[in-house]
């Protein structure tokens, strides 16, 4: 019948890469976003938000293209 | 036959695309991320790209749905050519009332009911209905639901006020990635249609993967109908179940997009639609002043319920029809023509445009001029 175990995994997976997509994004636009005036560490600290934000979303067209996982 | 069959497949895939542009492109449209134009570029070429780059072809258009085989129904050009109308006809009656509603669950629907016809009741494998059908189309919504209800309270609780328009850059990806993975999946849907009619026409040989002109008219007829742009789908989506701001438009298409990828890759099929209503839901929730219009939410989810039932209705019609024959076939055709075209005109009585998703100048609020010089001020 249902696969709960499956569902819930979704739901967890799903909740973990949003989540991680949206708190990254935040603290980027938090640090080094417009409107701030941050310089040195915290900008620093903005810019790698955005970079790992990138890389989740990279991993995510990975994930589309089939041709990358055979 | 199998011409006429291929013809109604790829209007089929036309209106899957103009049906699910909303699902990907309501909210950057919405919030003012993307221009209605470009949304709907963008996210044709992602879709023409996306129906290139995937190569598992559905084998089986039904998932299991239909017993077929020694033990059931033979899936004929005729029973897909019904279920095809059913599917196409109840595409466009949710298109017109601007309800976003499943493209694959009207497939379903459509040769359901023509199997029904054919067969009979045992021609349907209802196990499999409930648990790949109608038990996903609940927990979808509230899945995406709660996933971006959680990210939409981050994101606000995270960002400063005037911080927050900036996620109207992060909105052109996101809405991008769900773009592309729609393409990747539903053009296939199509390409799986065509596929089994030739092999079912005796034209290809079995097991054998579509031909390349196949993949290309169905890319080609994807891309053009999320160009053409549901605009009423759209407006449904992106205005009129909440007020869309830009953080909530971000945090509502990651959960849509980690909620597809998830189902996907993870064994659980969700419908990106349900997916993406629900998201839009949830965000709705999510902010604090936000409100969602649930009478709304409530038609959309009547329009879930009935999918499959109205479509399976109109395909059972279609294949009694084509029980008579020429005549049948050929009568098919021109009441699907005729409703098709009354559909078409009913619209332009309220037509929808990118002109009317446009946002107002006064909508923008940009905090980011007006606090400036105040900040400048307080520091001098």
């Amino acid at each position: 019948m249902i696969a709960w175990g499956s569902f819930l995994i979704v739901l967890i997976a799903s909740i973990i890469g949003a989540c991680g997509v949206v708190t990254l994004f935040s603290l980027g636009l938090r640090f080094a976003g417009p409107a701030t005036t941050n310089t040195g560490v915290r900008h620093a600290l903005g810019i790698t938000c955005f970079v790992l934000c990138g890389l989740l979303v990279a991993f995510g067209v990975y994930l589309i293209i089939p041709a990358f996982h055979p | 036959m199998v011409a006429l069959v291929i013809a109604l497949a790829l209007f089929f895939d036309f209106t899957n695309g103009f049906h699910d542009t909303a699902n990907a492109m309501a909210t950057p449209i919405a919030t003012g991320a993307l221009s209605p134009r470009v949304a709907v570029g963008i996210a044709a070429v992602l879709n023409l790209v996306g129906a290139f780059i995937s190569t598992k072809v559905a084998k089986t258009i039904s998932g299991g749905l239909i017993n077929h085989g020694q033990h059931g129904i033979e899936i004929t050009p005729t029973l897909i050519f019904a279920g095809l109308i059913g599917a196409i006809l109840w595409n466009l009656v949710t298109w017109v009332l601007g309800l976003p509603s499943s493209s694959s669950h009207a497939l379903f629907g459509g040769l359901i009911g023509a199997a029904i016809v054919g067969m009979g009741f045992n021609s349907i494998n209802l196990s499999i209905l409930m648990s790949n059908v109608v038990i996903p189309a609940v927990l979808a919504p509230i899945t995406a639901g709660l996933v971006a209800f959680l990210a939409t309270r981050i994101a606000y609780a995270v960002t400063r006020k005037r911080q927050r328009e900036g996620f109207r850059y992060g909105q052109i990806f996101t809405s991008s990635l769900v773009s592309l993975a729609h393409g990747t999946n539903d053009a296939q849907k199509t390409m799986g249609v065509i596929t089994l009619t030739l092999i079912a026409g005796g034209i290809q040989s079995e097991g054998s993967s579509p031909e390349f002109w196949v993949i290309l008219v169905c890319a080609i007829a994807i891309a053009l109908g999320t160009y053409t742009g549901g605009w009423r789908i759209i407006k449904t989506l992106g205005k009129g179940i909440t007020e869309i701001e830009p953080g909530q438009g971000f945090a509502a298409e990651a959960a849509t997009t980690a909620a597809i990828l998830a189902s996907t890759h993870l064994g659980f099929a969700l419908s990106t639609t349900q997916v993406a209503s629900g998201s839009v839901i949830g965000t709705g929730i999510g902010r604090k002043g936000a409100s969602v219009r649930w009478k709304t939410a409530g038609r959309i989810a009547l329009g879930w319920l009935i999918t499959i039932p109205a479509a399976a209705t109109v395909g059972a019609l279609a294949a009694w029809a084509t029980e008579l024959g020429l005549v049948g076939i050929i009568g098919d055709l021109v009441v699907a023509t005729a409703i098709v075209v009354g559909i078409f005109v009913y619209s332009r009585r309220s037509a929808v445009t990118s002109h009317d998703l446009g946002l107002e100048p006064t909508q923008f609020v940009r905090p980011k001029k007006r606090k400036k010089p105040i900040q400048g001020g307080a520091r001098s």
